[in-house]
């Protein structure tokens, strides 16, 4: 089961607005390969992991992508905050604002919806365990492509948080997949 | 002033808790590391007193904390995405 603690996993204080930018995050939201898709990905294959160790790193990490998936939201949320119909449609947001006002939908940059056809879940370990190292890395890419595209330093300091953890769930999900490649040699 | 003070308790136990995490996710495929199993006691210690100063001086951060003065401040405090 799951408790909910009322925080942040890292504090969230963004000083100016932007729908612009936020429309970017937002892919990281309920995007292709956003903190949504992780999290369901790994909640949904720690079924069919072979043993405890697999079941509890991916417990472990799903979870923690569920309080990204917070933050992520939060950056969003406090960047639109309070905005109007005109300033949406003056960073080029008319459209989004249209179907969802100031509110938090989760979709990719480009306005597609979330969809669990981003992620697969397919009881064999050695493939799930791939795709999550593949995942993560292509987490991390769209978090270096956000890094590039924001120049606000209250939110990319969240972003460079974000990025450095998808790397270290890459090193962890590394080495449960050495641990079941070495059991089958 | 309260919320400066709520604000500096509040990062030390974003610490604590995320020395907690990271060390979970290490010893998760390092069971046999003793010294890190070690860690991560300290780091429930450090985590718990620090979510006890913060609970304490500013709001309930679990429900279970709430309601020890017969109120529900359950919804007291800064709900994500509030600023602290």
């Amino acid at each position: 089961m799951f408790v909910f603690e009322k925080r942040t996993q890292i504090p969230v204080r963004i000083a100016n607005k932007n729908p612009r930018l936020a429309g970017i995050i937002l892919s990281q939201y309920g995007g292709p390969d956003g903190e949504l898709a992780a999290s369901l990905r790994y909640l949904s294959q720690r079924f069919t992991m072979p043993d405890n160790m697999g079941i509890a790193l991916l417990t472990d990490i799903g979870t923690e992508e569920l309080a990204h998936l917070e933050i992520v939201g939060s950056v969003v949320s406090q960047l639109t905050s309070g905005e109007g119909a005109k300033s949406f449609d003056r960073y080029g947001k008319g459209d989004y604002y249209v179907d969802h006002s100031n509110a938090v939908y989760p979709a990719s940059a480009a306005g597609v919806p979330f969809t669990a056809a981003y992620i697969q879940s397919k009881g064999d370990p050695i493939a799930d365990l791939m795709e999550d190292l593949a995942a993560e890395q292509k987490a991390r890419a769209t978090y270096d492509n956000i890094l590039r595209l924001s120049d606000d330093p209250d939110v990319n300091n969240v972003m460079k948080f974000l990025r450095e953890r998808e790397i270290v769930h890459f090193q962890r999900f590394g080495e449960l997949l050495d641990a079941y490649q070495s059991k089958i040699k | 002033m309260e919320n400066n003070n709520c604000r500096r308790l509040l990062q030390a136990v974003n610490e604590a808790s995320f020395f907690m995490q990271d060390l979970k996710l290490y010893l998760d495929t390092h069971p046999d590391d003793e010294t890190a199993v070690q860690m991560f006691r300290e780091a429930v210690k450090q985590y718990k007193a620090c979510k006890e100063a913060f609970e304490e001086n500013c709001w309930p951060l679990r429900a279970e904390s709430s309601g020890k003065n017969c109120d529900w401040d359950w919804l007291c405090g800064a709900w994500p995405p509030a600023k602290v």
